[in-house]
């Protein structure tokens, strides 16, 4: 059996555990540049905001005082993700994190008759330790327990845990649940699929495997049969491993940090730009560089440096920016570099980096990222026509606006919360 | 692909030969990370982050404002560390918020030594997440007076205060 525990609202959730003041209120969080709606309260779902308005469409709402809009602040949800999933691996060791707030906990071992008190207790100490609520689905396939985590958010009388073990269950979870809302089953296919009468998770159950087969492929297929209660998608994928380096020797050796920056933001951009035509994202940027090791008579050095991004990326502001930061980090005058490179890895699919920017809403992420795709169409490997205007030294997080960025509240000593 | 590993090949193959360290994670100090208390670990050295966080998931920092709790010698400017793993105990100092705001008090689930204890204490409380039906909130500070929670006040504990932090130099 898997366990699926998913934060609550959790960009929201993670502003509330510092700001008690935002505790009922309406509040929404607005994607990088404060261009559009990432994550909603209840409150503010109830009002009617949904996912991906732009900003300037709930303007007048957050001015008149009935919204409290915040800036994304990838710092303080990604400390609070870390806790979270720590808290889960030390009940769980087989843990699978599957975005920055979601993951699968394999029930093997826990004994069955405890399932539900097992994962009650988890709730309960997660609140208790990070103020997060979550909410937990269990059933015997990732497919079923992410509906099982539906209905284990919508109905408060599941107390955040809602287990899906009998046929029974299944299938009554399956009738009330829209096709277009299984996981596997995107909104572009829902529509056909009512178009044809299947309307209802539990209809699309009941089409035979080789007609899903036919229409939708051999992921169709696969998520028919995690609908069925077998378990189905594996795990390597949900793990997919893999690295990509950008790197380059120097005619000549540099040894100013901005001829470098320029550099670096240029392989940076390299493999932010291979990770956006693999579909993927990166969970981790290295940078390194080195002297010229076959010259003895002149001072070496070989620093390297792993930055880890908050939520996986693949835009190149996201991917140049970390590269920045980590040379900005190793840097040392006095030395000429013959050598330098970025290193991505930890790469996942971007479909999973959920909840977030990219799965949630399409046309969004098309905003996010038209920058990085326009770019892609101007350069070539080797030549860079087109460049950030924040791939130069210094200029970085300046740019990007955060007008109502709450604090970094669980990891900096000079923003921690105020007690009177 | 097959270049990729070639060139990991390469700069690891050189990172051996300068003698210097393997790709390093970034320090807090880059990453604003969660200070894993393993992390950089060395024999011989007095590890703060191990000695006052038993629970790293749990523990959250919180700077002093104004002098309610000035008795008990803690100022404004003091840091707290706070952990929110430990359920609190009669008398221990705590930060709870209460109608939105953080406050830094003790606890009594008795209102030991609060004149008129008795009588507020018939008044109910329905939501605490203590389950307990009475609390107090007190100063260390005459100035302010003590606190019963009411069950009109939105209020929780928010975590226990384990060590307090001082710069004196």
């Amino acid at each position: 059996m898997y366990a699926l525990v998913d934060c609550n609202n959790f960009f929201v959730s993670c502003e509330r555990a510092f700001q008690p003041e935002l505790e009922g209120k309406a509040v929404v969080v607005l994607s990088n540049n404060d261009g559009c709606v990432v994550a909603r309260s209840n409150e503010s779902k109830a009002m009617g905001i949904k996912m991906g308005v732009p900003f300037f469409q709930i303007r007048n709402l957050s001015d008149s005082g009935r919204l409290v809009v915040k800036s994304s602040n990838y710092v303080l949800y990604g400390d609070i993700s870390r806790r979270v999933m720590s808290i889960l691996r030390s009940e769980a060791p087989r843990l699978e994190v599957y975005s920055i707030d979601e993951a699968f906990m394999d029930l093997t071992g826990v004994d069955p008759a405890t399932h539900r008190s097992f994962c009650l207790d988890l709730v309960r100490k997660v609140r208790l330790w990070t103020g997060i609520p979550v909410s937990v689905g269990i059933a015997p396939s990732k497919t079923l327990a992410k509906v099982a985590n539906h209905f284990a958010k919508r109905y408060p009388g599941y107390r955040g845990v809602c287990t899906i073990d009998t046929d029974e269950k299944r299938i009554k979870a399956l009738s009330l649940t829209p096709v277009g809302d299984v996981w596997g089953i995107g909104r572009r296919v829902a529509p056909k699929l009512e178009a044809m009468g299947i309307r209802t998770a539990l209809d699309f159950v009941n089409m035979p495997r080789e007609w899903v087969k036919g229409k939708l492929g051999i992921m169709g297929a696969r998520t028919w049969m995690e609908l069925q209660g077998s378990d189905a998608v594996p795990r390597e994928e949900l793990e997919a491993r893999k690295t990509i380096c950008t790197s380059r020797s120097f005619a000549d050796p540099i040894p100013d940090l901005e001829e470098l920056s320029l550099r670096v933001s240029d392989f940076a951009a390299i493999c932010a730009r291979k990770l956006r035509k693999e579909n993927t994202a990166a969970g981790r940027v290295t940078v390194f560089m080195f002297t010229n090791r076959f010259r003895d008579d002149l001072p070496q050095y070989y620093p390297a440096l792993s930055v880890p991004l908050d939520v996986p990326a693949n835009s190149n502001q996201e991917i140049v920016n970390a590269a920045l930061k980590g040379l900005r980090a190793i840097f040392k005058e006095g030395y000429g570099y013959k050598k330098a490179g970025v290193i991505v890895d930890e790469i996942i699919p971007e479909s999973q980096i959920q909840g977030s920017l990219f799965d949630e809403n399409a046309e969004m992420r098309e905003r996010e990222n038209v920058i990085s795709e326009l770019m892609d169409r101007f350069n070539t490997s080797d030549r860079s026509l087109l460049r950030l205007a924040s791939q130069r030294p210094g200029h970085y997080a300046e740019g990007i606006r955060r007008e109502h960025c709450s604090k970094l509240f669980s990891t900096s000593w000079d923003e921690m919360i105020e007690v009177r | 692909m097959k270049k990729d590993i070639d060139e990991i090949r390469e700069i690891t193959a050189a990172l051996a030969a300068g003698g210097e360290m393997l790709p390093q994670m970034a320090s807090e100090g880059i990453h604003a990370g969660f200070p894993s208390p393993a992390q950089d670990y060395m024999s011989g050295v007095i590890d703060l982050n191990r000695e006052l966080v038993r629970h790293p998931e749990a523990t959250f920092y919180g700077r002093v404002v104004g002098d309610s709790m000035r008795d008990a010698g803690v100022e404004e400017g003091d840091v707290l560390v706070i952990d929110k793993a430990l359920e609190p105990q009669e008398g221990d100092m705590v930060v709870c918020s209460i109608d939105g705001e953080f406050a830094l008090k003790r606890i009594s689930f008795s209102g030991k030594g609060v004149s008129g204890a008795k009588e507020a204490s018939r008044q109910k409380v329905s939501y605490n997440i203590l389950g307990r039906r009475d609390i107090w909130l007190m100063s260390a500070n005459p100035k302010y007076r003590p606190i019963h929670v009411e069950e009109g006040n939105d209020f929780t504990v928010w975590g226990t205060v384990t060590y307090i932090i001082k710069k004196i130099k």
